[in-house]
């Protein structure tokens, strides 16, 4: 490993290793058994809540701790200033800086910027820093992306503005960094259909004729990648997008999609002789819809699938069912 | 004949060194910051050493660290009067005493070394001094991954040192820069490629990053040039297949073998996001001159005894007595390492230097941030053969450092241009190439087109009209108008042993050395350097990859094997804490393998899969 000493574990290291260890599990269990007995004697002071940080420090996993640790703070009640709120959001933001995906120190985080006295909007402003700062460095954090959408959405509930917008732009930058964030394409997803839920969009036609170049913009610079093919998956099948279209463009969206598809198959075969698993799924999904227009439409399903059992072998089984059911 | 003027020094530049280790004081008495080699003229000099080593250049000294960590006893001595020796980043002053040297051959592996300085550099009141300037004799980059930076940090010699990003290469084509498409967000987001060259340029880019593992795609073309293999394999444009040859695998002609170029190739790339969005650094302050200095004071902190001012005179490998020119005698129970600089008047075994590498350093009055990236102050621009006026047969191949890498000062920018051609044709394509960069750098910097109103015409509905024949006329009279002032021009021609390219292949330097150990029984009547090895002279190689092979090798040669070469183990995991290496970064062209997720879920539920 790089950067980290190797040790030669010899057995007298592994017994004062255990030693040790043995004497950090005690004192461990003696502060939990302390603070247990506390909280069923209702003993809710500062020194209570000074234990329960000793504790989530050795391990923010304990969720008995957070809840003990909300019941104290609103037990205290009004003396519970905002100096200590202030210190509150320093304590949690240390822990996540430690433990940046343990789920009960995002919800204690949410619980206290909501009961917290000062003004929600300029606490939860400060939140979308935060957040932006955690997704600079880890893009594809989904704690961090889910915060996001609760900050944006308190955000929008405190000012009344939206703020669609501006997160598509987000999100578009996030994608063009890297187009394998699947968590940004999902968020790509909850934005579109927030902007058309509130009429945000002038021209819809082609707002979404734009996003047909970009997806295939993103398939033809790297059609092994998953997250654009589950975008185009939901952007092909989305209500909102065949009635922003209109039938008429819909249709012929289809159409281009497919020919791009085949395309890049096409070129698959003629490089590495194999077809791509990614293109025949979608093929398969876009003629699917097609057909249901067009019930004329000749189908390439079976052609397909036969191809599939041979190119991804891994869902070998799969694709002989689906063959058996047509 | 030792002179005062040099540049500050790692120590007096960074006291912050003192108060941080101050403050870590365990790493302090790891490697204490100035030990040894403050006093590079000391009064005795040991009478037994294990090895002697002859010049501070770039290889020497990683050498001389890796046997002093090693346990050996090193006595490490320079002729000059200061560190690098062929890797020196020397003052304005120190660089004309070495012009002079070479031309009065006495210096050899150098020739042809012509100087100018302007009037505006000097020591009294003028508007630059010689030491504001630190000039490289080789100046090379490194790149991210690679065997020298771990060693870097393994030794802890990079607490030494200062780098800096540099993420701009440019490829001339056309008399214009075009600055590089490499990584998939820029191959994503660039709207003037087409959609299928996108498509083949990061199939290429990911099939390079493992290439060795998919022989069934470039055995065919083992023996054939990159460019067939890119144009016929690929389907590449030619614009992309000479941003990947020149820029990206930094190859010297179109026809380099397809192996070596891949390999090249995939150096930039697994070199990109290690620390950051860019493949290489350099260190502040100078290159290898600063490195060498560097891995001496690391190898002094080992032990290692420092003497400058310092010429070996004879050694007898009978007797094992080295005798140097001031008297002073030293016996070396293992090995005399020498570089071919440092050789004794009397010699008789330098290699043959059968390879010509061409430079032209120039310090230009002009910051040329145009070339930059934000905050940074360094880029390479490539010309690819046949793209300049000389008709270039091979690449010229330009390091740019500015203001901010403290090598020069603000308002100037020093210009390194080198090519592997031979003979008088290499100067005629660094002139080319000089020429080319000066007019770009003038075009780029000069705001005073866009608002010249003859040129620039706003009609009567408000539309903004570029008078293009007048834009060119503009071009053509502006630019003897103000030409771009040199501070300084420097060519000159280094002599190696090192053919262009062989950095990869160590049997280079193992028949090269296997040679001159055979050689080690036949002694010569009257010559100096009898059982002396002599280590190569620095290659064309713009990178630092060459020198990690080298030293290894030699260090094999001395010690028997390469186990333990660098295999220190600083007993410190407190400052790891205190200490944090740098994040990784995300590969963006690397994917993750995600699960793959079951396509025939009905898709209305793509959020659900996404989701925590």
């Amino acid at each position: 490993m790089h950067g980290i000493k190797r040790k030669k574990w010899t057995r007298e290291l592994i017994n004062q290793k255990k030693i040790h260890d043995r004497e950090r599990i005690n004192h461990y269990r003696n502060l939990v058994d302390k603070a247990l007995l506390a909280r069923d004697s209702n003993v809710y002071d500062l020194d209570s809540l000074k234990q329960t940080a000793d504790i989530l420090q050795l391990n923010p996993e304990l969720n008995v701790m957070w809840n003990y640790r909300r019941d104290i703070i609103l037990h205290i009640g009004d003396s519970f200033s905002e100096e200590h709120w202030n210190r509150e959001l320093i304590f949690i933001m240390t822990q996540l800086k430690r433990f940046p995906k343990v789920y009960w120190i995002w919800d204690h985080r949410i619980w206290t910027l909501n009961n917290h006295p000062g003004s929600s909007l300029k606490l939860w402003k400060a939140e979308l820093d935060i957040v932006n700062k955690l997704l600079e460095l880890d893009s594809r954090n989904y704690h961090g992306w889910h915060y996001r959408r609760i900050v944006i959405v308190k955000i929008q509930s405190h000012s009344s503005e939206n703020m669609s917008k501006e997160e598509l732009d987000y999100v578009t930058l996030k994608i063009n960094q890297n187009i394998s964030n699947f968590s940004a394409w999902h968020q790509r997803v909850q934005v579109i259909l927030s902007l058309i839920e509130g009429n945000e969009i002038d021209e819809k036609k082609q707002f979404f004729e734009n996003e047909v170049s970009y997806i295939t913009n993103a398939m033809f610079t790297d059609a092994e990648d998953q997250s654009v093919w589950f975008y185009l998956k939901w952007f092909i099948k989305s209500d909102v997008v065949k009635e922003s279209l209109g039938q008429k463009s819909y249709l012929k969206m289809l159409e281009s999609l497919k020919k791009n598809i085949i395309a890049i198959n096409d070129d698959d075969i003629a490089f590495s002789g194999k077809g791509n698993k990614r293109c025949l799924n979608t093929l398969i999904n876009i003629e699917n819809i097609q057909k249901k227009f067009n019930p004329s439409l000749e189908l390439h399903t079976k052609e397909y699938l036969q191809i599939l059992i041979e190119v991804d072998p891994l869902r070998k089984n799969r694709y002989v069912h689906l063959l058996s059911n047509l | 004949m030792y002179n005062t003027e040099r540049r500050p020094s790692m120590a007096e530049r960074r006291p912050s060194i003192i108060a941080s280790s101050a403050q870590y004081s365990s790493s302090s008495l790891v490697v204490p910051h100035l030990a040894g080699i403050e006093d590079p003229l000391p009064d005795t000099t040991p009478d037994k050493v294990d090895v002697l080593i002859a010049g501070t250049g770039m290889v020497e000294s990683v050498l001389a660290a890796a046997l002093a960590w090693q346990g050996s006893s090193v006595l490490h001595i320079d002729q000059n009067d200061y560190y690098g020796d062929t890797s020196a980043t020397l003052t304005v002053d120190q660089l004309k005493r070495w012009v002079s040297q070479i031309n009065e051959t006495m210096l050899p592996c150098y020739s042809n070394a012509k100087l100018y300085v302007s009037n505006a550099i000097g020591n009294d009141n003028r508007k630059y001094i010689s030491r504001d300037f630190g000039i490289d004799l080789s100046p090379k980059f490194l790149f991210a991954k690679s065997d020298l930076l771990s060693i870097l940090v393994k030794s802890r010699v990079h607490q030494y040192l200062e780098f800096q990003s540099l993420s701009t290469f440019h490829t001339y084509e056309n008399d214009s820069f075009e600055k590089l498409t490499n990584t998939k967000q820029e191959i994503f987001t660039n709207q003037n490629l087409p959609l299928m060259t996108k498509r083949n340029l990061m199939r290429f880019i990911k099939f390079v990053l493992d290439w060795e593992k998919h022989p069934q795609i470039w055995e065919p073309y083992a023996t054939k040039s990159i460019t067939e293999f890119l144009i016929e394999k690929f389907n590449l444009e030619p614009a992309q297949v000479n941003e990947l040859i020149f820029s990206i695998g930094l190859c010297y002609t179109a026809d380099t073998k397809v192996p070596h170029a891949l390999q090249r190739i995939r150096r930039y790339l697994i070199s990109f996001d290690v620390y950051g969005p860019f493949p290489v650094l350099y260190s502040k302050f100078g290159g290898p001159g600063e490195l060498s200095q560097g891995f001496c004071r690391s190898a002094a902190v080992a032990g290692a005894t420092y003497k400058l001012n310092e010429k070996l005179q004879s050694f007898d490998p009978t007797t094992k007595v080295a005798t140097f020119t001031d008297g002073s005698k030293v016996m070396v129970s293992e090995k005399v390492i020498m570089s071919p600089t440092q050789a004794p008047r009397s010699h008789k075994h330098v290699p043959k230097q059968n390879f010509e590498i061409h430079r032209l350093t120039c310090v230009v009055e002009k910051s040329c941030s145009e070339w930059f990236t934000n905050n940074e102050s360094g880029a390479v621009i490539v010309f690819p053969p046949g793209s300049l006026k000389s008709g270039n047969k091979r690449v010229v191949q330009a390091l740019i450092l500015g203001s901010g890498s403290e090598c020069c000062p603000s308002g100037t920018c020093i210009w390194y241009l080198s090519t592997t051609e031979q003979g008088d044709r290499a100067e005629m394509d660094l002139d080319a190439a000089l020429e080319a960069m000066e007019i770009s750098i003038i075009r780029e910097s000069s705001t005073d087109i866009v608002n010249d109103e003859d040129i620039v015409q706003i009609t009567d509905n408000g539309q903004t009209v570029v008078n293009s024949v007048k834009l060119g006329q503009s071009f053509r009279e502006y630019y003897p108008r103000e030409p771009v002032q040199h501070l300084l021009k420097l060519y000159y021609t280094q002599h190696t042993s090192t053919p262009p390219f062989d950095i990869v292949a160590p049997s280079l330097f193992e028949n090269e050395t296997t040679i001159r150990a055979n050689k080690l029984n036949k002694f010569t009547a009257e010559a100096g350097d009898n059982g002396v090895m002599y280590t190569a002279m620095p290659s064309t190689e713009i990178s630092y990859d060459e020198v990690v092979t080298a030293a290894k090798l030699l260090y094999e040669k001395i010690v028997g094997s390469d186990d333990d070469f660098f295999d220190v183990d600083f007993e410190d995991e407190e400052e790891m804490m205190s200490n944090p290496p740098p994040a990784k970064y995300e590969n963006a062209i690397i994917d993750d393998e995600d699960a793959d997720h079951d396509m025939d879920a009905d898709s209305s539920e793509f959020v659900g899969e996404m989701e925590i």
